[in-house]
């Protein structure tokens, strides 16, 4: 067997967020599973599902490593008062993005509770305040009409559309600048 | 693990430095995935937004493992010549170790990359032994393989690529 000696390492955290009624916080391999439950049903194709387990485990490392590429990212969202774990909701700038956005994908059943406003306005403001960006969009499928709803809810505002080379036409909803957001 | 915590330790071999990977790595990354020869038994190229997410799941899959792949350089520079190490993602047999290399072909940087993730595997983790999953006709892969002391076992059928050849490491004792 080939001798290697460890000689350093990089140590990172994801920063967490609480909310009133949930934590947000960085990616555990307890997330796989109801990820890839997430993305074995019809509920994901506005997100680019439905794909196998396999590769729905790939795609949530890619949130989780994406926070050592850019320095920020999305965080899992987790029931304060249950622990159950709901989404995936914050900040996403992959390579061919448009710019950096705002995201969120609910596991089935935590629809309709506000979820996605109070996790995805938590999202901005650490956006806007800790990482000082000046604007935020969010990227949705035109047929996603709850998706759009919320956008506006947020204050956000239709800003044309981005076409991507995998999936397709995506509509871009323009969030308001900080200082109207502070306002 | 604490939920988000990330922590890749740098492992120095004879002629090697594995650390870990970063976004300084993208465009040599997706130079290598970027060429369909390169990637003829590793799934086939990639674009370089695919790259990128490549490269963020990699990183990503140490946060949620505790375990994973290396960039490897020479030592003393800082220029990727390969990435080796430990992949699991769901629904994986088992634990893999795994390397590709894109410069200093034929110097035996897998074997000695891979043997070092091994004897990592081995004393940081605990593990008793592990696989190497090769696609068909990968022969410098199987020859990797077998200048590692690993032995052939059934094949996998993964889902999407088909028959892939299991190989089966020697454990931390150098048993079978």
């Amino acid at each position: 067997m080939t001798a290697h000696t460890t000689i350093s390492a990089l140590t990172n955290a994801i920063p967490v967020l609480e909310t009133e009624r949930f934590v947000m916080r960085g990616y555990t391999d307890a997330d796989i599973e109801p990820f890839a439950a997430f993305y074995a049903g019809e509920r994901s194709h506005f997100v680019g599902g439905p794909m196998s387990r396999e590769l729905a485990c790939r795609a949530l490392m890619t949130y989780a490593g994406h926070w050592h590429v850019r320095g920020y990212g999305r965080w899992m969202v987790e029931d304060k008062a249950t622990g159950a774990i709901l989404g995936n909701v914050g900040l996403w700038y992959p390579e061919g993005w448009p710019e950096p956005e705002i995201g969120w994908t609910l596991f089935d059943g935590a629809e309709g509770r506000g979820v996605a406003l109070e996790t995805a306005m938590a999202s901005r403001d650490y956006a806007f305040n800790v990482l000082q960006w000046d604007t935020a969009i969010s990227l949705v499928d035109p047929r996603n009409t709850r998706s759009a709803h919320l956008s506006q809810r947020m204050g956000a505002v239709h800003d044309g559309r981005f076409a991507h080379e995998r999936y397709g036409t995506m509509d871009i909803w323009r969030h308001p600048i900080p200082a109207e957001v502070e306002a | 693990m604490t939920p988000g915590m990330i922590h890749i330790p740098t492992l120095e071999t004879e002629r090697l430095t594995l650390r870990a990977p970063a976004a300084r790595d993208l465009d040599p990354f997706a130079a290598f995935f970027a060429s369909p020869e390169n990637t003829q038994y590793l799934g086939g190229s990639k674009t370089k937004p695919e790259t990128w997410r490549y490269l963020g799941e990699v990183i990503g899959h140490w946060a949620m493992r505790g375990f994973g792949r290396w960039i490897v350089c020479r030592k003393g520079s800082d220029t990727p010549v390969g990435l080796v190490g430990l992949h699991e993602p769901l629904d994986w047999p088992e634990t893999e170790v795994g390397w590709y290399i894109w410069d200093g072909k034929g110097e035996g940087f897998a074997t000695e990359a891979g043997a070092a993730a091994r004897a990592w595997a081995y004393t940081t983790l605990g593990l008793t032994t592990l696989v190497s999953i090769i696609t068909p006709g990968n022969s410098a892969s199987i020859r990797v393989a077998e200048k590692m002391g690993a032995t052939r076992a059934p094949d996998w059928d993964h889902p999407r690529h088909g028959a892939l050849l299991v190989y089966r490491h020697p454990g931390p004792g150098g048993r079978i």
